[in-house]
């Protein structure tokens, strides 16, 4: 078994950790990129997820839309997770108590596994549905549930700042 | 002046409910973050396509009539979740001098994106016809993205200004 708080307190001994500790300004430098990141993350899909939905941008196909926008998302999402990584060497303790964090980090999964399952499932028809609506099914469940997932994860990454200790 | 107003505000019952109920004012952070997604996806998309970067298969005028009604719909969101949060904490915000400058930055975006509207409406052609061939229109366009991008540093930036309290 892994010994999760030594493992804490060695990440929060290390000099980056450290230095964002100390520092007045590195800590809320961080969280701008994160909340810019997370931002842009959310809301590229959700102009993907409103189209498996049907509900906006129907005149692209969906595979057209998704295969323009999608890059940049991944990109952003890196830097989500590189900012969001820094802010918890700072307090890898604390966040790692945090219920809001874990269910932050629950949701981000349940995200990406609705993803794959997409992917693995309905995207495999895109073709009969990629053009105008409806979409099918599948696609629109998909949609569905990574618009409520990402806020779910922004709304729990904010619960963090109000509940966190130390 | 603006001490005055924040102490009477602070002195509402709205404030007073806002203030006392632990879970509203992160609901309404949570809700103007997401307002903020939708304003930062709606430039960037548009930013993109003005750089050729991404959805060639639209003209910029096509993808500005897509977006720009999203970024003004969710700049209404931004501003009531915004006041809520004004009223909920006055001090806080009204004699900090990070949201000021969020204050002067918003009126700036807000001014170029309007223009920008303006002139994609009166004349398609400029925008569609030869893009590339309008460095000051790039300049423009990436000058709005980095003030849209300041301004939610500045927001964040809020919260780590302490504003005196005999001020």
């Amino acid at each position: 078994m892994i010994d999760i708080p030594a493992l804490l307190a060695w990440i929060e001994a290390l000099p980056i950790s450290l230095a964002m500790k100390e520092s007045a300004w590195l800590f809320p430098a961080f969280e701008s990129v994160h909340v810019i990141a997370i931002s842009l993350v959310v809301g590229s899909i959700a102009i993907v997820d409103l189209r498996l939905l049907g509900l906006t941008s129907n005149k692209k196909p969906v595979s057209e839309l998704a295969g323009e926008i999608l890059p940049w998302t991944w990109g952003l999402f890196c830097i989500a997770l590189l900012s969001g990584a820094m802010m918890f060497c700072a307090n890898a303790a604390g966040y790692f108590d945090n219920t809001p964090f874990r269910l932050k980090m629950l949701f981000l999964v349940l995200a990406g596994l609705n993803m794959a399952m997409f992917h693995l499932f309905a995207y495999r028809s895109v073709h009969l549905w990629d053009h105008g609506t409806p979409t099918a099914a599948g696609a629109k469940v998909a949609g569905g549930l990574s618009l409520l997932l990402w806020i779910g994860v922004v709304l729990f990454g904010r619960w963090i700042g109000f509940t966190i200790q130390g | 002046m603006l001490a005055s107003i924040a102490a009477w505000l602070a002195s509402t019952p709205a404030s007073m409910v806002i203030q006392s109920q632990l879970w509203i004012i992160p609901t309404v952070q949570t809700v103007h973050i997401l307002g903020i997604a939708v304003v930062l996806s709606s430039v960037g998309m548009i930013d993109l396509r003005l750089f050729g970067l991404a959805g060639a298969s639209s003209s910029v005028s096509q993808t500005a009539q897509r977006y720009l009604p999203w970024i003004w719909a969710a700049l209404v969101v931004l501003a009531l979740s915004g006041a809520l949060m004004i009223v909920g904490e006055p001090r806080r915000s009204l004699l900090n001098p990070a949201f000021q400058w969020k204050m002067v930055l918003l009126a700036a975006a807000i001014a170029t994106t309007a223009a920008f509207q303006i002139t994609v409406r009166r004349n398609v052609a400029f925008w569609d016809l030869a893009p590339s061939h309008r460095p000051w229109a790039k300049a423009l366009a990436l000058a709005t993205l980095f003030i849209w991008l300041a301004i939610p540093v500045l927001g964040r930036w809020i919260a780590y200004i302490v504003v005196d309290e005999a001020a």
